[in-house]
């Protein structure tokens, strides 16, 4: 056993000898064996449902809970906040004064009160 | 360590529900699990409960293990991870100082005193290790491991294998040589 040897890529027989029965367990070994099978099934109905599995199981549905809450948001919001679709003709008509008409058929500019009265009135 | 192929037969009746198929891989891989597991924890009790804990979760993982690859590097990474977990968790006693009894001459003892002198020489040494470099000697001079195969099991490039063999086997040597000459 030199130093040099400790680069070896084999084990070493000697040492692996000595370490092997410094480390060898105290306990019978049949006695250690029957103590793992002894928790054979308590140990598969643990790991039946990992913790991961669980939160797996959460998160597809809390996806589409997400996803179906968001396009109900947009749908209700939309129709609050859209003003219900009007007819040209409608948007055209007067309600009192010369109006959008008048402004979109006069020849000569508009007067400044004219396209302030337009606003006004679509308001 | 296990034939591959059987092993990997065992495997197999285990995921199927064969309960006696996980009993032989117990009892082939109980011994080299045990010692693992005491080459990180130092203590026997604790190594057989770690032993025990990387052999039930190995059970549950049983359907991750990839079957193209030798199952003993699989469990003992499984295992070694166990026994990590469980000295962090309890802070399992640094190594102890060597017994000055032990390290010094006196009368020379019979065959089995020196034999289980030898043996707390080394746990001692062991436990003065790092405990990377005392799993990886054990792994490669008494389970017979490749660096390669090391360098899986602890998560590790292989070179970090290499070097640490080295160190653990300068120290451990060192120490075996000592040892034989009083022995003489």
């Amino acid at each position: 056993m030199k130093d040099a040897q400790s680069f070896d890529h084999r084990p070493d027989p000697e040492l692996g000898g000595a370490l092997r029965a410094a480390l060898e367990p105290t306990a019978d070994h049949a006695a250690f064996v029957a103590r793992v099978m002894g928790q054979y099934e308590r140990a598969l109905e643990r790991g039946t449902i990992p913790t991961f599995e669980v939160l797996a199981s959460w998160f597809r549905p809390g996806i589409a809970a997400a996803v179906a809450a968001l396009i109900l948001g947009f749908l209700f919001g939309r129709g609050i906040l859209t003003p219900a679709p009007t007819s040209i003709d409608a948007a055209m008509a007067p309600s009192e004064g010369p109006g959008l008409a008048a402004f979109i058929t006069a020849t000569d500019p508009p007067d400044a009160s004219v396209v302030f009265a337009s606003f006004v009135e679509q308001q | 360590m296990g034939n591959n192929a059987e092993d990997k037969d065992l495997v197999d009746h285990t995921l199927a529900g064969e309960r006696e198929a996980f009993g032989v891989l117990v009892d082939r891989y109980a011994a080299q699990a045990r010692r693992v597991a005491r080459a990180v924890l130092g203590d026997p009790d604790d190594a057989d409960d770690a032993a025990q804990d990387g052999f039930l979760s190995a059970l549950v993982k049983l359907a991750q293990y990839d079957a193209r690859r030798p199952f003993g590097p699989w469990l003992m990474r499984i295992v070694a991870n166990a026994a990590t977990d469980r000295r962090r968790r309890r802070n399992v006693r640094r190594a102890e100082p060597l017994d000055p009894s032990l390290v010094g001459g006196g009368p020379r003892p019979d065959a089995v005193a020196i034999r289980s002198e030898l043996g707390e020489r080394l746990r001692s040494a062991l436990g003065e290790l790092p405990e990377r470099r005392r799993t990886a000697v054990v792994l490669f001079d008494v389970e017979g491991y490749s660096h390669a195969e090391i360098a899986g099991i602890l998560g590790i490039p292989e070179g970090t294998v290499r070097s640490e063999v080295f160190h653990a086997r300068r120290r451990l040597r060192t120490l075996l040589e000592d040892w034989k000459e009083q022995a003489k």
